[in-house]
């Protein structure tokens, strides 16, 4: 009996492709060969910059969207019938709230259809509801409206729950909030798969990493290792503070630094500590060179290229 | 192997879906909205105030403020229906939609609950509009008081289809505004508003409520218009299953179309 649950995949995708038609006519591949095994109790973080596909597979995962080519598998079933039967669930990225109705309704209301109209009070316990109950969505800021999404997924109790953006509107307080609920939900085995494009996210909380780029995927691994793999080591320093412009560094400088380590064959110099930003960047390939150019910092990078 | 593991479990934890609870949610955020009850209910009992009190002449089996509450009842259950059907498709559009898709609810399950709450407010709608003109002086008999009512409600389904029609067609949270001024226009053919003869009533005569509003005046009038003119029952008849197929085809329609973009 458990050794069937431990072999049945939470999710098991293959081939998964998905193309739309486009405005002008053309075809725009979302997902293009996405092949993807989770195993149950996985905390699983899906990255990739905006347009890479992430919401397309999320859907498609949840049986929302069907795709042109492959296959999908849920618990060993097709994603609407684990949908339905409460083992799975979703927080979206867009939309799904009535304005009309207040925090505790909308709970009710979804609780109703899944028939677990007994799990309302536990689930905005859960979420952090309690205070505002009795307030109507719209009057709800974005962070709350997210922790109210956050608790109709939690409504059927679910063994797989997807997060597509899950802490979009939170600010740092009520996403370090969010963040602890689920690592309790994530410790008493609930799977736990969620797309993002915030690096510090997948880097802090996702025990594994999937990086997805262009609707392809990049990497797949332990969220340390992608991390290491494609980051690398970096070394940083302060430059003195004579050859700090406003506009930059004095390129003189810049230039006698290059010829100073080139012996040493060192071609670039980050100041931020090395990261998932750097695989990020690296893999999916279409982030600026100098994404915050900052006087103080790395100029560098670019400069010695 | 694993088809009968989660099949097992899945359906003995899987509690019905309390579709009462649903419905009964909805229709009280329903029932709250202000602006939109105002226009369901108060603004026809006003217009009934306006054109039928007081009206104590024979009309049928019935007198003039009857008539005119008839009139003003058949306004308000098209008013809701088209209300309730037309917010609907929004809903769904902003992502309710999706929401609901990630619960067992079958889509025809949401369509039905979604025309259990129209029929509801239409009824409310109704309801209050007769109350309304029984307790200040409209009278009749009673079974065609009773039976004008039915024909009310039970027609205004037709408006829901409507409703869902132009929601669909024409995309975009403005919609349903669109769709109860339409309503305006079509109770003026539709003979509801002022009495209508010669060249105006042969063109009423083909537009969308003319013939739901005849048949719910037929039980005091037998088909006689105020002008003086008479319909036979077919006229009425065809006149409500023609625009029902065209509506049905346009929403049909709209539905297509909306899958095809996604």
């Amino acid at each position: 009996m458990i050794d069937v649950a431990a072999s049945t995949p939470a999710i098991r995708a293959t081939g998964l492709r998905k193309t739309f038609r486009a405005t002008d006519g053309s075809t725009v591949v979302a997902v293009d060969g996405v092949d993807l095994t989770i195993a149950p109790g996985e905390i699983v973080a899906f990255l990739g910059p905006n347009g890479a596909g992430k919401t397309t597979t999320v859907d498609m995962l949840l049986g929302l969207t069907r795709p042109d080519a492959g296959t999908v598998e849920v618990y060993g079933t097709d994603p609407g019938r684990a949908v339905r039967a409460g083992r799975v669930s979703a927080v979206m990225q867009t939309g799904g709230l009535l304005p009309d109705f207040t925090v505790e309704e909308t709970v009710r209301a979804i609780a109703a259809t899944h028939g677990r109209s007994d799990r309302v009070a536990a689930v905005i316990e859960r979420a952090a509801l309690t205070e505002i109950a009795d307030r109507r969505v719209q009057a709800c800021s974005g962070g709350e409206q997210q922790r109210l999404k956050f608790a109709l997924a939690l409504v059927p109790d679910p063994d797989l729950v997807i997060l597509d953006e899950p802490t979009a509107g939170m600010d740092v307080a009520t996403r370090q909030h969010f963040w602890d609920t689920m690592r309790a939900d994530a410790a008493q085995g609930r799977t736990i798969v969620f797309a993002t494009h915030y690096l510090a996210e997948a880097d802090e909380f996702a025990e594994r990493t999937v990086l997805i780029a262009r609707g392809r995927i990049v990497a797949d691994g332990p969220t340390a290792d992608v991390r290491a793999s494609f980051g690398g080591r970096t070394v940083s320093f302060r430059p003195p503070e004579d050859v700090v412009r406003p506009d930059g560094l004095d390129p003189a400088w810049l230039a006698r630094v290059e010829q100073a380590l080139a012996p040493l064959g060192v071609t670039g110099v980050e100041v931020s500590s090395a990261s998932l930003e750097a695989a990020f960047l690296a893999l999916t390939g279409d982030a600026p060179a100098t994404a915050e150019p900052s006087p103080m910092s790395l100029d560098l990078t670019g400069a010695t290229r | 192997m694993s088809a009968t593991t989660t099949a097992v479990p899945a359906a003995t934890r899987r509690p019905r879906p309390a579709l009462a609870t649903y419905v009964g949610l909805d229709l009280r955020r329903q029932l709250r909205d202000r602006v939109g009850m105002f226009f369901i209910v108060a603004l026809p009992s006003f217009m009934y105030v306006v054109f039928g009190l007081g009206s104590d002449e024979r009309v049928g089996s019935g007198n003039v403020a009857m008539y005119v509450m008839t009139s003003m009842a058949t306004y308000a259950a098209v008013t809701a229906t088209t209300t309730v059907a037309g917010t609907a498709t929004v809903e769904q559009t902003m992502g309710w939609g999706r929401q609901l898709a990630l619960t067992p609810l079958r889509p025809l399950a949401i369509v039905a609950m979604k025309a259990a709450v129209a029929m509801t407010v239409a009824a409310v709608a109704v309801a209050l509009v007769f109350a309304v003109g029984a307790l200040t002086g409209a009278s009749g008999s009673a079974t065609d008081w009773l039976l004008s009512g039915v024909i009310i409600w039970i027609g205004s389904a037709m408006f829901a289809i409507y409703g869902l029609a132009i929601c669909l067609v024409f995309r975009g949270p403005n919609t349903p505004g669109i769709a109860s001024g339409l309503i305006v226009v079509m109770a003026f053919l539709g003979n509801l508003f002022t009495p209508m003869d010669g060249l105006m009533l042969d063109i009423g005569r083909l537009t969308p409520m003319y013939g739901f509003a005849a048949l719910a005046h037929y039980p005091q009038t037998d088909g006689w218009l105020p002008m003086g003119d008479h319909d036979p029952l077919w006229l009425p008849v065809a006149n409500v299953l023609a625009w029902t197929v065209i509506f049905a085809t346009l929403a049909l329609w709209g539905i297509r179309r909306s899958r095809a973009r996604t």
